[in-house]
């Protein structure tokens, strides 16, 4: 069973350890051609959602659906989902390559394809090494070129840049961003938004097993405070036209700056010259989408 | 290429790669060397009475019932190994189905326990002989019969290890289990029944999983060295138990087990969270 949409599906899932509730309801969808940020703060659920995707847990209820079908459904799963899920899955006294031919015997793909991944992530020359002496990165690269054996359509990965060099986390964002381009999907989870930001699409962020938000970049961004900061001499009289033009978002700052919300800066520069106030300094505030994600997952909102 | 193709050939890889099951092979040649030295050395001294006495299958046997353990250590070993280096999350990923990973790691703990009862037979034969010091092996059918029972016999412990190993899951507590079950718990178990004072318990004993090998792998040197009439007293001595059945029993008795222990890893290890 497969649908061949590279969609993944996440309906009213919930996972329960014990007493523990790990994941509540979520629900969402992933689609392709893009890269899907799965952000929450550690604990959160993120890993638990990926595992249950990838029929590796079972869901107390609900279910996660890939190209139409329950993992377990999929009739060739290593060629549909390609997953990254923990640097430590490598047997140690096993090279890297073995390892591969391993996986690559399972999924019944040819033996020169070990050679391919080893070079697409660079360690070509590192192949024949045990993998217990390898560097936590190294093992990372190891993990991806696992998960790229099969050709799969789907491209799932846990806190991949865990372990990686800058260098290595900016070769991943590029590597993710290429493979969506082809059409096809990646969903990978993180804790920091920074470490995602320049390389997603979509964003999905959970907080205690619940989404609470699923969308652009943008749109997040256009869910915050946007405000026009103003410096001016006479900040009373500023306030009193601003008033009369019919902005009413207005707070004065610490600094004596106004802080003006509702409008773009041309609009106050406008209404200042307008009423004559001196304005010495006008600046747009930027949404800040750390600070954006950290109100998210507390759960509160300025 | 076929899916039972792709996890066995899976599976080889995985053996041929770890140093497992060489490591665990050199002790199996030096038991076999050990006892069949000894063997061989008082097949010597009673040959020298002139009666066709085989010690060599009665040794290499016994050899046999000391290999069996290190089959099923290797099956748990290997087995819980999978989930002790987390290697289990791509292999049941990669495969498209538990029940296939079962499948070829039952399969690789079989081959393994048979290629060391193999070993055992072959290097325990040869150091026999040397030390009979003639080329004459006495009762060699009883021999091949030995050697083709215990072969099955250690297969089947290679498989029951490694369904120990995914029922478990965690390598230390399965080994710890499965030797402390076959070196002290079946010992008192049979100890118990036997004196129970209850006949019907005391012939539970041939049919506990150790003891049913080892009642299997005695039963043709038994006869060979006894006569029909008691073999069945001297495969209760060596074996610990009463009312022994005739090696084919005893043999499906095992298979029995084995078939329990691939049913109970198959359903604890269809529901188990992997995290």
């Amino acid at each position: 069973m497969n649908d061949g949409s590279g969609r993944i599906g996440v309906h009213d899932l919930t996972k329960q350890f014990g007493a523990v509730t790990a994941v509540a309801g979520l629900g969402f969808t992933v689609e392709p051609g893009g890269v899907t940020g799965f952000l929450g703060p550690n604990g959160s659920g993120k890993t638990t959602t990926l595992r249950m995707i990838l029929g590796l847990v079972a869901p107390t209820s609900g279910e996660a659906r890939i190209n139409g079908a329950r993992f377990a459904e999929l009739d060739a799963p290593g060629r549909v989902v390609g997953a990254v899920l923990e640097a430590q899955g490598f047997h140690p006294t096993r090279s890297g390559r073995a390892h591969l031919r391993v996986a690559a015997a399972a999924l019944g793909v040819p033996d020169r394809r070990v050679d391919e991944v080893l070079g697409l992530v660079g360690l070509a020359d590192a192949g024949g090494r045990a993998v217990g002496g390898w560097s936590l990165g190294m093992k990372q690269r190891l993990a991806l070129a696992t998960a790229l054996l099969g050709d799969p359509q789907v491209l799932v990965l846990d806190e991949p840049a865990n372990g990686l060099d800058p260098e290595g986390i900016a070769w991943l964002r590029e590597f993710l961003r290429g493979f969506a381009r082809q059409g096809r999907t990646v969903l990978v989870s993180s804790h920091l938004l920074a470490e995602v930001e320049q390389g997603v699409d979509h964003l999905v962020v959970i907080d205690a097993g619940r989404c609470v938000f699923q969308g652009g970049l943008e749109q997040l961004r256009g869910t915050g405070p946007a405000r026009v900061l103003v410096r001016c001499p006479d900040p009373v009289r500023l306030a009193q036209a601003l008033a009369a033009a019919g902005v009413v978002e207005i707070d004065t700052l610490p600094d004596g700056r106004l802080g003006v919300g509702g409008v773009d800066a041309a609009r106050v520069g406008d209404v200042a010259l307008a009423a004559g106030v001196a304005v010495h300094g006008l600046v747009e505030e930027r949404v800040d989408l750390e600070q954006m994600f950290l109100q998210l997952v507390s759960g509160v909102r300025r | 290429m076929t899916v039972l193709g792709s996890t066995l050939r899976a599976e080889w890889r995985r053996v041929a790669t770890t140093r497992l099951w060489w490591a665990l092979l050199i002790p199996v040649a030096v038991l076999a060397v050990l006892v069949n030295l000894f063997g061989g050395l008082l097949g010597a001294g009673v040959g020298d009475t002139g009666g066709d006495f085989p010690v060599l299958p009665a040794s290499v046997a016994f050899t046999l019932t000391l290999t069996v353990v290190f089959a099923a250590v290797y099956g748990t070993v290997t087995a819980a190994g999978e989930f002790r280096h987390r290697t289990v999350t791509t292999a049941y990923l990669a495969a498209g189905g538990r029940g296939r990973v079962l499948v070829g790691k039952l399969v690789a703990g079989a081959c393994v326990g048979a290629l060391y009862a193999l070993v055992a037979v072959l290097v325990g034969v040869a150091v026999g002989l040397l030390g009979q010091g003639t080329g004459r092996v006495s009762g060699a059918e009883t021999l091949v019969g030995v050697a083709a029972v215990g072969i099955t016999v250690a297969a089947l412990w290679g498989a029951i290890g490694a369904a120990v190993g995914v029922l478990f899951a965690n390598q230390v507590g399965a080994l710890v289990v499965l030797l402390v079950y076959l070196q002290v718990g079946e010992l008192v178990l049979a100890a118990v029944l036997n004196n129970s004072g209850s006949d019907a318990l005391a012939r539970l004993t041939p049919y506990l999983p150790g003891n049913s090998g080892d009642v299997a792998i005695y039963d043709f040197p038994a006869r060979a060295l006894a006569g029909p009439g008691f073999a069945d007293r001297i495969v209760e001595q060596l074996a610990g138990v009463t009312a022994p059945p005739p090696w084919w029993g005893a043999l499906s008795v095992l298979g029995g087990w084995a078939a329990l222990a691939a049913v109970l890893a198959w359903t604890v290890g269809d529901r188990r969270d992997v995290t």
